[in-house]
């Protein structure tokens, strides 16, 4: 019975070990999966959309997926770059702030408008609305 | 652009990631590398419970007497020891002090973990559950022990005494001893262990198979070998005038014959009057590269497998015989020569083995705490070390040492028995020499090989031989 | 019937989860005595009821986003149960206690505010909130000195260290301003090189950071003190990417740790013991508890000695102070780099969490939340090992000890809830 129990024990201490690792090892495949069904499923935060381009580049029609914080500007170094005269190099920002967007303006020579009208210094925009940079109007969507 | 903050996210889990990773390494330090120190570190409290909490198994001599047990006292286990004079071998196991010789040796088959015994070590590791521990039974014979101690008398030096056959030591005495039982016991221990550490006269060192001497013309075994199997011819005459140099290169240094001789000598002569003279000659004619050759096959400057650790010794400071004046020196056993009486008496051994060399051990078989065996410790011989009718001719020429006219080592005599030996005296710069005697018996084919260093002895190796003698007669007697 | 399903992944999890706990606890009881106690298992029970009571109730909520930190947590908080059953019985029913307090505060956290971006709001608030709570164990009547520090306050027989609360609230403050004022601070004038620092706008986070430094050093509470400034580097690393800041930093803590060491006699002694721990006059004294700690892990090997059959129980206070030792011993090499690992693992999503995040206040507090979970673990285990000097911060959810449990529940609130907030703006599941 001695040697029984002993023996029991000792399994029980192994099973301990076994079953952490099997746990960590769950837990990372869990992790994959979440990695890739993230990548799969998501959708940008927003769009912009390129409505109207007297210049050629960029394409009426492209559309640039966003991030949180997304700085525009005629500046290459920009996430949204337009190569117009009219903008600045840093022109302004489109940020995502309490599950909305909000563009601000950088102190541009020319003004950022939205639906047409000029902001002062930041502004909220919906889904539906078009921002103006320079000669660039884009329209912000899903 | 400001790098944005998912790319720092990135940085900054990266850099976390490698410290974990050198954390990690740091932990496996601990638990894989540096775990063996740890674990026998005398003050780990794993280490003492393991010694007072559970009974400790018992060495016994080859004749069943218990020379260390454990006994229940008031706050756990304590160990007993039964004969100071085995102190050096039996050892001690102390908490504080941690554990030497056999108590060291052979830990684990004391606790009931012998490596002989898969079964109980797995127990004790994954159930638990320790094992009532076995025993160790040494190769020690009490009478032979005995017979060393009183022969020894009290004096600084060691005796140890071993079977040729097989290499086990049946006795083993070296002086100044020590009390373990003052070591072990918790009350006595600080003050005990202070006392022999800081003694001068060194009670610790076990002499015999750790003291480190000039082995004198005990040497001459192992030139005299060398030269028999190199070309020289043991009945041809050769001149000694005391004293005596090669050529004039060798300045100061002069050969000295004890005797002060001006004679012809054989090797039967030169054995039996112990001629340095004739030794150094035949060393140079042997060459050095040749001599240590020999020295090294009969472990001069290594240490024997045994399972206490021997100490090594050295043939020369840089291990070569370079120098004609060196060769000669070494050839009756002065030089920079430094071996342990251990090694000298497995050489004597190896001779009277027809040039087989024994693997010396203290324990003989390991058992478990019913009585049953466990293990035998029986190393097989270390090697042929040279051709038997070399030793065959060594031996009569030792022989002759002990019984022949005017032999140096008529004190080893033996009644009925033929007994081969050599005296040795050997230079001691400190002091008043060393007296060396190494001999097996009977000489035919011997069941017991001795060595006995007595340390600034008055008449050197005369002293020596007749404590020899007694201890074979005690070996012999059984 | 099929919306209890809703959090698959989490409740297999919590179903491995549980079988760690119980096989734990058994292993445990059964070492103690060799008959077996039926009523040890109440507690690992207790815990598992815990555990899917939570998981419900984010079910309930259609909570959406990570299932993986609830998992993990528990796992975490559930060795911490067996390790306290193991290390000291007497406490368990106060760490259950405290674990039941910790999920309240969970589901608080889960609940209010509604909006985690009034977060970000009323930074200033929280700000002062994290000086007030920092201050309270120096108030007469409330704060309590303990081993010397005076990092406790009590309310009759229950104690709380607030200064694992203002880790968070520093945290939330942090995210709050960086996220305010990053544009300035991340773009600053150069002088070749090296970055001109704009001090206007540092100031109030720099201000903020060396009052709460000033006083944990105050209270002697220096693996705080570490602590908030690895954070404080940390949330300025990662609004303005500038290494060079944090260079500085860790220059800057060298030389202060310099100076500390030759005011402060008790952080010599901590040097001391780190150094030379094994030396003469310090292994039975200041030293004791880490070279007992050492071998322990001596003792641990590969496989451990198994649960129940070491000797952690030689370490000092090692119920909350050792507990990555003892657990090492039991579970050996092996067992303490799957912990390290469910660690490593833990601060990865949250990190991943914050990468996903949609807006920078949000990403800075996910990831300052995940920082705060790796640097406490890494310094304590770090002094475990006898890498760093010791320190008396705890390893999250594992140790002993009731502030620390319920701060880390609520900081896996926070977490999951930035997860959930993210998988409704982006559409994910």
């Amino acid at each position: 019975m001695e040697i029984t129990f002993g023996v029991l024990l000792w399994a029980v201490r192994i099973a301990f070990l076994l079953l952490l690792y099997l746990f960590l090892f769950r837990a990372f495949g869990v992790l994959q999966r979440a990695m890739a069904t993230e990548r799969a499923q998501s959708k940008p935060l927003g769009t912009l959309v390129v409505e109207r381009n007297p210049s050629r580049t960029p394409r009426v029609g492209e559309r640039f997926a966003l991030r949180a914080t997304n700085a525009i500007g005629r500046d290459a170094g920009n996430d949204i770059s337009l190569p117009d005269e009219a903008a600045s190099a840093r022109h302004a920002t489109l940020e995502m702030r309490d599950e909305e967007w909000w563009i601000e303006d950088l102190g541009s020579t020319n003004g950022t408008l939205v639906n047409g009208a000029r902001i002062e210094k930041r502004e909220r925009v919906r889904f539906g609305d078009e921002i103006a940079v320079g000669r660039v109007a884009m329209r912000l969507e899903r | 652009m400001t790098p944005s903050i998912a790319s720092n996210l990135r940085s900054l889990t990266l850099t976390i990631a490698i410290a974990f990773l050198v954390t990690s390494f740091g932990v496996g330090y601990w638990t894989l590398v540096a775990s063996d120190e740890l674990s026998s570190d005398p003050f780990n409290p794993r280490l003492v419970s393991a010694l007072r909490d559970r009974p400790r198994g018992q060495i016994l001599d080859s004749a069943g007497g218990v020379l260390a047990e454990s006994v229940r006292s008031a706050d756990g286990y304590l160990r007993k020891y039964r004969d100071r004079t085995l102190a050096h071998v039996v050892g001690y196991a102390s908490f504080k002090y941690g554990t030497a010789g056999i108590e060291a040796a052979y830990s684990d088959s004391l606790v009931g973990q012998d490596p002989g015994d898969p079964l109980a070590v797995w127990r004790a590791r994954y159930l638990g559950e320790r094992d009532v521990p076995g025993a160790v039974v040494l190769g020690i014979d009490p009478k032979v022990q005995k017979a060393a101690v009183d022969a020894l008398a009290g004096r600084r030096g060691a005796v140890i005494a071993l079977d040729p056959r097989t290499g086990a030591i049946i006795a083993s005495v070296s002086y100044p001893n020590f009390e373990p039982n003052q070591i072990v016991d918790p009350a006595t221990e600080d003050l005990a262990f202070q006392q022999v550490n800081g003694n001068v006269d060194k009670p610790l060192i076990d002499r015999a198979r750790a003291g480190l001497y000039p082995p004198g013309s005990t040497f001459k075994l192992i030139t005299g070998a060398a030269a028999l199997e190199n070309g020289v011819s043991p009945d041809t005459k050769v001149r000694v005038d005391d004293p005596w140099q090669a050529d004039k290169s060798w300045g100061d240094y002069y050969v000295r014959s004890a005797a002060h001789a001006h004679a012809d000598f054989t090797m039967a002569d030169a054995y039996r009057l112990s001629e340095n003279i004739y030794f150094a000659k035949i060393g140079l004619q042997v060459g050095g590269q040749k001599l240590a050759e020999y020295a090294s096959r009969f472990g001069i400057g290594a240490a024997p497998r045994c399972d206490i650790a021997v100490a090594k010794g050295q043939l020369s400071n840089t291990g070569t015989l370079d120098r004609p004046t060196l060769v000669a020196d070494t050839s009756y056993g002065q030089g920079e020569l430094l071996v342990s009486p251990l090694q000298m008496a497995l050489v004597a051994a190896s001779i009277g083995r027809g040039g087989v060399m024994p693997t010396p051990h203290y324990a003989n078989e390991v058992r478990d705490s019913a009585g049953n065996t466990i293990r035998t410790i029986a190393p097989g011989a270390a090697g042929q070390v040279i051709r038997p009718d070399t030793a065959a001719r060594i031996t009569t020429y030792l022989v002759g040492a002990v019984e022949g006219p005017g032999a140096f080592a008529f004190g080893a005599k033996i009644p009925n028995v033929h007994v081969a030996g050599k005296t040795g005296t050997a230079e001691n710069p400190a002091g008043s020499p060393h007296g060396w005697f190494v001999g097996f018996a009977p000489a035919e084919s011997p069941t017991v090989a001795v060595a006995v260093i007595i340390e600034n002895s008055g008449q050197g190796g005369v002293d020596a031989a007749p404590v020899g003698g007694k201890v074979m007669q005690a070996a012999l007697g059984r | 019937m099929t919306l209890l399903f809703r959090r698959p992944s989490e409740m297999r999890l919590l179903v491995w989860v549980a079988a760690l706990a119980v096989t734990g606890s058994v292993a445990v009881a059964a070492a103690e005595k060799t008959a077996f106690d039926r009523s040890q298992l109440a507690v690992p029970v207790a815990f598992i009821v815990l555990a899917v009571g939570l998981h419900l109730f984010l079910v309930v909520r259609g909570f959406r986003g990570d299932q993986l930190l609830l998992p993990m947590a528990a796992a975490l908080s559930a060795i911490g149960l067996v390790l306290v059953q193991r290390l000291a019985s007497s406490l368990l029913a106060n760490q259950l206690q405290w674990t039941l307090i910790a999920a309240g505060a969970f589901i608080a956290t889960i609940l209010i505010p509604r909006d985690l971006t009034a977060l970000a709001r009323f930074k200033w608030m929280w700000a002062l909130l994290g000086v007030a709570l920092l201050v309270s164990p120096l108030l007469p009547v409330i704060g309590r000195e303990v081993n010397g520090a005076r990092i406790w306050i009590g309310v009759g027989r229950v104690t709380f260290e607030p200064w694992e609360a203002v880790k968070i609230l520093l945290v939330i403050f942090f995210a709050g301003y960086l996220e305010e004022y990053r544009e300035v601070i991340a773009h600053p004038r150069r002088f070749g090189p090296i970055p001109i620092p704009p001090v206007p706008y540092l100031l109030p986070i720099l201000a903020m950071w060396l009052f709460a430094m000033l006083v944990v050093v105050f209270e002697k509470d220096l693996g705080a003190a570490l602590l908030f400034l690895g954070i404080f580097l940390a949330m300025l690393y990662l609004a303005t990417g500038e290494s060079f800041y944090t260079l500085i930093g860790i220059v800057l803590m060298l030389i202060g740790g310099v100076v500390v060491y030759h005011a402060f006699g008790h952080v010599q002694v901590r040097v001391d013991t780190w150094l030379k721990p094994f030396s003469e006059d310090l292994r039975f004294g200041a030293g004791y508890q880490i070279v007992q700690g050492l071998f322990a892990l001596a003792n641990g090997g590969l496989f451990g000695a198994g649960l129940g059959n070491g000797m952690p129980d030689r370490i000092p206070v090692v119920w909350s102070d050792f507990v990555f030792n003892a657990f090492a011993e039991e579970t050996g090499f092996a067992g303490a780099l799957a912990l390290l690992a469910l660690y490593l693992l833990f601060v990865y999503r949250g990190m991943l969490i914050a990468l996903r995040a949609p807006t920078p206040f949000l990403q800075l507090m996910a990831g300052g939340l995940s920082f705060i979970v790796a640097l406490q673990t890494l310094v304590i285990v770090g002094g475990n090992a006898r890498l760093i000097p010791l320190t008396g911060i705890t390893l999250p959810f594992v140790a002993y000890g009731g502030s620390s449990l319920v701060t880390n529940w609520i900081l896996v609130a926070l977490l999951i809830r930035v997860s959930d907030l993210t998988a409704r703006v982006r559409g994910t599941e």
